[in-house]
């Protein structure tokens, strides 16, 4: 290891017993699924990092495995105090599924979106019940993301649209019955690709939606964001650039003669407070030092702002991937990711205290020997930040899915 | 008739200059060459890049529209790109689901370009980062073939 990233991690070790205690203490990590090892590899990889919920005293999480020799889609549930979850059902029907997005409607239920067999499916888990699957009108459809509040069920997806995939909104219905219908569905971006978007995330906060996506339109990678005013999901502003947002490039980029660009990858998006969000992906504007954890806060009033750092000055050395993101209304922000700053993927996070970001620190329970990557995270209504993730002894092993509770200090 | 062909053509020569794999060169997907590899025993040689990669367009411009270069690669090696970017799936030689992404991250492809040298069972011999003149290509080349000449005369 080098000098400066033993020095990072070093810090890594040292920083988390004091800052954690302040904030969450976590309980020690249990297995999600108990179907584990030889040729099972499990999957958090949905659009937007949605893979964990919380509805009434119930935490569930949703994950992709292939455990029968098929790609499917999974839930495994818990009550808030049980040591276990159980109730672990198969979501997906007879095809191959994959990246499963999970929220919370309230009262124990949850909804689900995936892709399968290259169409958005979504249905409705309330117990041991599964409402009928809705599947979206365009049968070219992927990367399925979910978000939910104050009533209203989104379906965000990249649907084909022409020679692009496009990003569309579905305000979802939910019957007596569980099932779901499309009470509206609209392109998010009024105006027609020019290249591929990809991989959406959105929020619901007090009537409005915010979606932000993965959008190609300059020749390299973009984040893309749009916001339709309270109770008109359908009423989308135009979209607008929100990674670096005066288009500047960094080294090889506009101004150079080879090339279009940094990359940006797959972003997160987090309702916090009464009226703010914040998008997080991982960008490579600093393009020598890979990936790191960027983002935008947004308000109702004035929309994206400037990009922030989300992580510290020791991972500039490391390289930081999958980034999650979770608000609660009291104002807390979190963000998390898996960092390889101290020489293997752990999962670190920060958050938002008093507008700046705090240390980085390693998740209890998903740091040291072999990886821990993958993460998602939600927080509950008292503020208790449930986490999953994605860990394996050694690279390419067989892998387990692991959840930490971690409640919220007063 | 002709408008059509002529659009086409438009159409093709956009596609290869947004494309981040040199053109005319065979490259397949990951798991296309490593089965290949698994089958004709060559070693792999992967080509990480991204879309508007900037340094993947100066190595293709400088470096693999070379000949000999060309000459050498196609012959010594399975060739596989991979978008570092992407979330296009595809399943390893263990059996494990994965996607270009993540096998990004697996290889260490932090930036791009990364060239990666792999036996058939993934283990890399050899890895350049970052910009890559035809000197550099000509010399892993050569390290290559005589590391391969090596293991075969014990």
């Amino acid at each position: 290891m080098r000098g400066p990233a033993r020095l990072a991690a070093l810090a890594l070790v040292l920083v988390p017993a004091v800052v954690m205690a302040d904030r969450w203490h976590f309980e020690p990590p249990i297995e999600v699924t108990s179907v584990a090892g030889g040729q099972v590899f499990h999957h958090l990889e949905s659009s937007g990092r949605r893979n964990v919920a919380v509805s009434g005293g119930v935490v569930a999480v949703a994950w992709e495995d292939d455990r029968d020799g098929t790609p499917r889609v999974y839930l495994a549930r818990k009550g808030l105090d049980d040591d276990a979850f159980a109730d672990e059902q198969r979501v997906s029907g007879a095809g191959e599924a994959y990246e499963p997005s999970l929220v919370a409607l309230g009262a124990g239920r949850f909804a689900l979106a995936w892709e399968e067999d290259g169409q958005v499916h979504a249905r409705v888990v309330d117990g041991p019940r599964l409402g009928p699957v809705f599947r979206a009108a365009n049968a070219d459809s992927v990367q399925a993301s979910l978000a939910a509040a104050g009533g209203t069920l989104l379906l965000v997806a990249a649907e084909r649209d022409g020679r692009f995939p496009r990003i569309h909104a579905h305000r979802l219905a939910v019957g007596p019955d569980l099932a779901l219908t499309a009470a509206e569905h609209c392109p998010v971006d009024g105006v027609a690709p020019r290249d591929e978007q990809l991989y959406p995330a959105a929020i619901v906060l007090a009537g409005r939606v915010v979606v932000a996506w993965e959008d190609r339109r300059p020749g390299h990678t973009i984040i893309m964001a749009a916001s339709s005013p309270a109770g008109a999901v359908c009423q989308f502003a135009p979209a607008q650039r929100i990674s670096q947002r005066d288009g500047s490039g960094n080294g090889m980029g506009r101004n150079m003669p080879y090339g279009k660009g940094h990359g940006v990858s797959r972003v997160a998006l987090a309702a916090f407070g009464s009226s703010s969000a914040f998008a997080a992906w991982a960008d490579k504007r600093n393009f020598r030092e890979g990936y790191d954890i960027w983002g935008a806060p947004w308000t109702a009033a004035d929309g994206f702002g400037a990009n922030e750092r989300v992580q510290d000055d020791f991972g500039g050395v490391a390289q930081q991937w999958h980034a999650t993101a979770a608000g609660h209304p009291d104002g807390t922000l979190v963000v998390a990711w898996d960092d390889e700053r101290d020489g293997s993927p752990s999962v670190v996070m920060s958050w938002r205290e008093d507008g700046t970001w705090s240390d980085d620190v390693v998740l209890p329970g998903a740091g040291g020997p072999g990886e821990q990557a993958n993460p998602s995270i939600v927080l509950d209504a008292d503020g208790n930040l449930h986490t999953a993730w994605v860990e394996r002894e050694v690279t390419g092993g067989p892998t387990r899915l692991r959840y930490a509770f971690g409640r919220a200090r007063d | 008739m002709l408008r059509v062909v002529v659009l086409a053509l438009l159409l093709s020569l956009a596609a290869a200059l947004q494309a981040d794999a040199p053109a005319s060169y065979p490259f397949l997907s990951f798991d296309e060459a490593m089965a290949q590899a698994a089958e004709d025993g060559r070693p792999v040689f992967v080509y990480f890049g991204r879309y508007g990669c900037g340094y993947c367009e100066k190595t293709n411009k400088e470096a693999f529209s070379d000949a000999q270069v060309r000459e050498r690669y196609v012959q010594n090696y399975v060739l596989a790109y991979v978008d570092a970017e992407s979330g296009r799936r595809l399943r390893l030689p263990s059996g494990e689901r994965t996607t270009e992404r993540e096998l990004g991250t697996r290889y260490d492809a932090f930036v791009t370009p990364v060239f990666s040298f792999l036996t058939p069972d993934g283990e890399v011999l050899h890895r350049m980062v970052g910009v890559q003149r035809i000197e550099d290509l000509m010399d892993a080349d050569r390290k290559l073939q005589a590391l391969r000449a090596g293991k075969g005369a014990r």
